[in-house]
């Protein structure tokens, strides 16, 4: 058996099996460059000098490698900047080489929560749900109430509002106890209740007055008088003042605790199928050969160079020694190896620095610093003195 | 069945050791081997009048050289020194030559006789020659396809010196 090595040059056959994948195969400029990549690699490895012992799908091989992982990193470089907009997106558009537009659609998706717990919008729905007040009875077991409408078998319920409070006190505006001030007397006036000015004589006071004297009614109400308030742990429900009497009915507010749990799960009813959930399915594709710029190509030369070495390595390496007449040798094969991982990570570091240094956020502090540095700049030029 | 040093593999080493032979090294010898036909002998069975030889045929190998010595007789200064030529066999086997005992091997203006032939050295251990098959083609029951494996890797030539005009090889027609 005789197997060919590399006889310094090659013909790339597009869907011919010459790579693996055929990602890039029908793309002209991935065709041409194929082959002049195969002779760059096979000369930095030292041939004609030297021989090389791998053939033209070798380095076709590592070719379409290197164009996949730099796509890959662009790529995934591309999703997590923009992840918080794709997701949700629709996964069947290929946005390989659209522009994406930032929107606030999943940040107010993550703000739903908030309005949940604080009870102004969210994703969760609160339930209305009351108990019998029972004369003398102060406390309530509401996770007793929760079992016995089945919803302890859905994680329990957690009690967002109770509706046990004092009347408002604006109903107490014109109560005689709580409160003082022209304002009553120009509404006795205005009735004729009093005598000391015609009913016409009304006299009218500011917003915050009422609000000042609302407040000195709860005021009141809490220290002169036994308020209304309630405790509540572990959905125990301990109210004051204890009831004087049966048939009222105290009502609250109360979510279920899976709900809570679920509504992170799938966005509530929003779940569509085909949906961007993850990086996973985030739709991009493998690049385009020919839209790669020059700097781009560059580095991937240098990619599949490494990965050609690396390939070369391990070719040599598979047996420590090699035989020769009445001898033996042993090749560069841990050389090639470790030059080639070697390059191969530096690489890849260098592209990911270099995609950092372009990320959205890079690029407006830049550009944020370039403005004040102008603006600096433009501050040295003197002033000059307008003469009309 | 065997799975490491395939014909696949010693493949690979064929052009490791040509190209490390050919064009690394670059060491060369010339094997002469004698026209038993065209060469005359006496009764003793030994050549008389001239010896006729086929060759030169050029090869790449390794020569490893022992010193010169100069050993004193009743009849002077004598001059012999030991060499070994070390060749790729396949190098051999493709031009179908066949080294035997007494070719003479020409290095370096200087003639040597062939004493002793090693074709030892196996990549793997495995000589493909010996496949262990069956005398009917059945394929060795314990390993089946052993001619596919292994290799034979070299033929060594032990030589010793041997005067040119004791071989009487014309230098202006037999020689390279």
């Amino acid at each position: 058996m005789n197997i060919p090595i590399w006889p310094g040059s090659s013909s790339f056959a597009p869907n011919s099996g010459d790579t693996p994948f055929g990602f890039y195969d029908d793309d002209y400029d991935f065709q041409t460059d194929a082959d002049k990549f195969s002779m760059f690699a096979s000369r930095r490895l030292g041939y004609p000098i030297m021989d090389i012992e791998l053939q033209d799908i070798h380095f076709y091989t590592a070719f379409e490698e290197a164009v996949t992982t730099y796509g890959n990193e662009v790529f995934a470089f591309k999703i997590r900047e923009n992840q918080l907009s794709l997701e949700g997106a629709d996964a069947s558009v290929d946005v390989t080489n659209s522009t994406i537009t930032p929107s606030m659609a999943n940040v107010v998706r993550l703000s739903k929560q908030y309005g949940a717990e604080a009870g102004s919008g969210g994703n969760v729905t609160w339930y209305d749900g009351e108990v019998d007040l029972v004369n003398n009875q102060q406390v309530y077991d509401l996770n007793a109430w929760a079992a016995a409408e089945g919803l302890d078998r859905k994680g329990g319920i957690e009690i967002k509002r109770v509706f046990f409070e004092s009347p408002p006190a604006i109903t107490q505006y014109y109560d005689p106890y709580s409160g003082t001030g022209f304002g009553f007397q120009a509404l006795f006036n205005s009735f004729g209740f009093a005598a000391m000015s015609p009913a016409t004589n009304y006299l009218m006071m500011p917003l915050s007055f009422d609000l000042q004297t609302v407040q000195a009614i709860e005021m009141n109400q809490q220290v002169r008088k036994s308020n209304y308030t309630f405790e509540l742990i572990n959905n125990q429900l301990r109210v004051f003042p204890i009831p004087n009497g049966s048939g009222g009915k105290m009502r609250f507010q109360y979510i279920i605790n899976d709900e809570r749990i679920d509504s992170s799960e799938s966005e509530g009813n929003d779940a569509v199928a085909n949906r961007v959930t993850s990086v996973l399915d985030a739709p991009y594709s493998n690049p385009i050969y020919t839209r790669i710029n020059a700097p781009g190509r560059s580095w991937i030369y240098e990619y599949a160079l490494a990965f050609v070495r690396e390939t070369l390595g391990d070719i040599r390496n598979k047996y420590s020694q090699i035989p020769i007449p009445n001898a033996e040798v042993q090749l560069n094969g841990d050389d090639l190896i470790s030059q080639g991982r070697e390059d191969r990570f530096k690489l890849i570091d260098r592209l990911r620095e270099y995609l950092e240094q372009t990320s959205r956020r890079q690029l407006l502090e830049r550009r944020a610093d370039e403005s004040e540095f102008r603006s600096k700049e433009l501050n040295q030029v003197p002033m000059v003195i307008y003469v009309g | 069945m065997a799975l490491f040093t395939s014909g696949r593999d010693f493949s690979m080493m064929r052009h490791i050791n040509r190209e490390l032979l050919n064009d690394i090294i670059s060491q060369q010898a010339s094997f002469y081997k004698y026209k038993i036909g065209d060469t005359k002998t006496n009764i003793y069975g030994e050549a008389a009048g001239e010896k006729y030889f086929d060759g030169p045929y050029i090869f790449s190998c390794l020569v490893s050289r022992s010193d010169q010595e100069f050993p004193e007789s009743d009849l002077g200064v004598n001059f012999n020194q030991a060499i070994d030529f070390s060749f790729f066999r396949d190098d051999l086997v493709d031009t179908m030559y066949v080294p035997e005992v007494g070719d003479i091997v020409l290095y370096q203006e200087s003639y040597y006789e062939i004493d002793d032939l090693v074709a030892n050295q196996y990549f793997g251990g495995k000589n493909p020659d010996y496949p262990n098959n069956g005398s009917a083609g059945q394929q060795n029951p314990l390993n089946p396809g052993l001619s596919k494996f292994g290799a034979n890797v070299s033929i060594i030539a032990k030589t010793h010196y041997v005067p040119a005009d004791k071989l009487n090889l014309s230098p202006y027609k037999e020689r390279l």
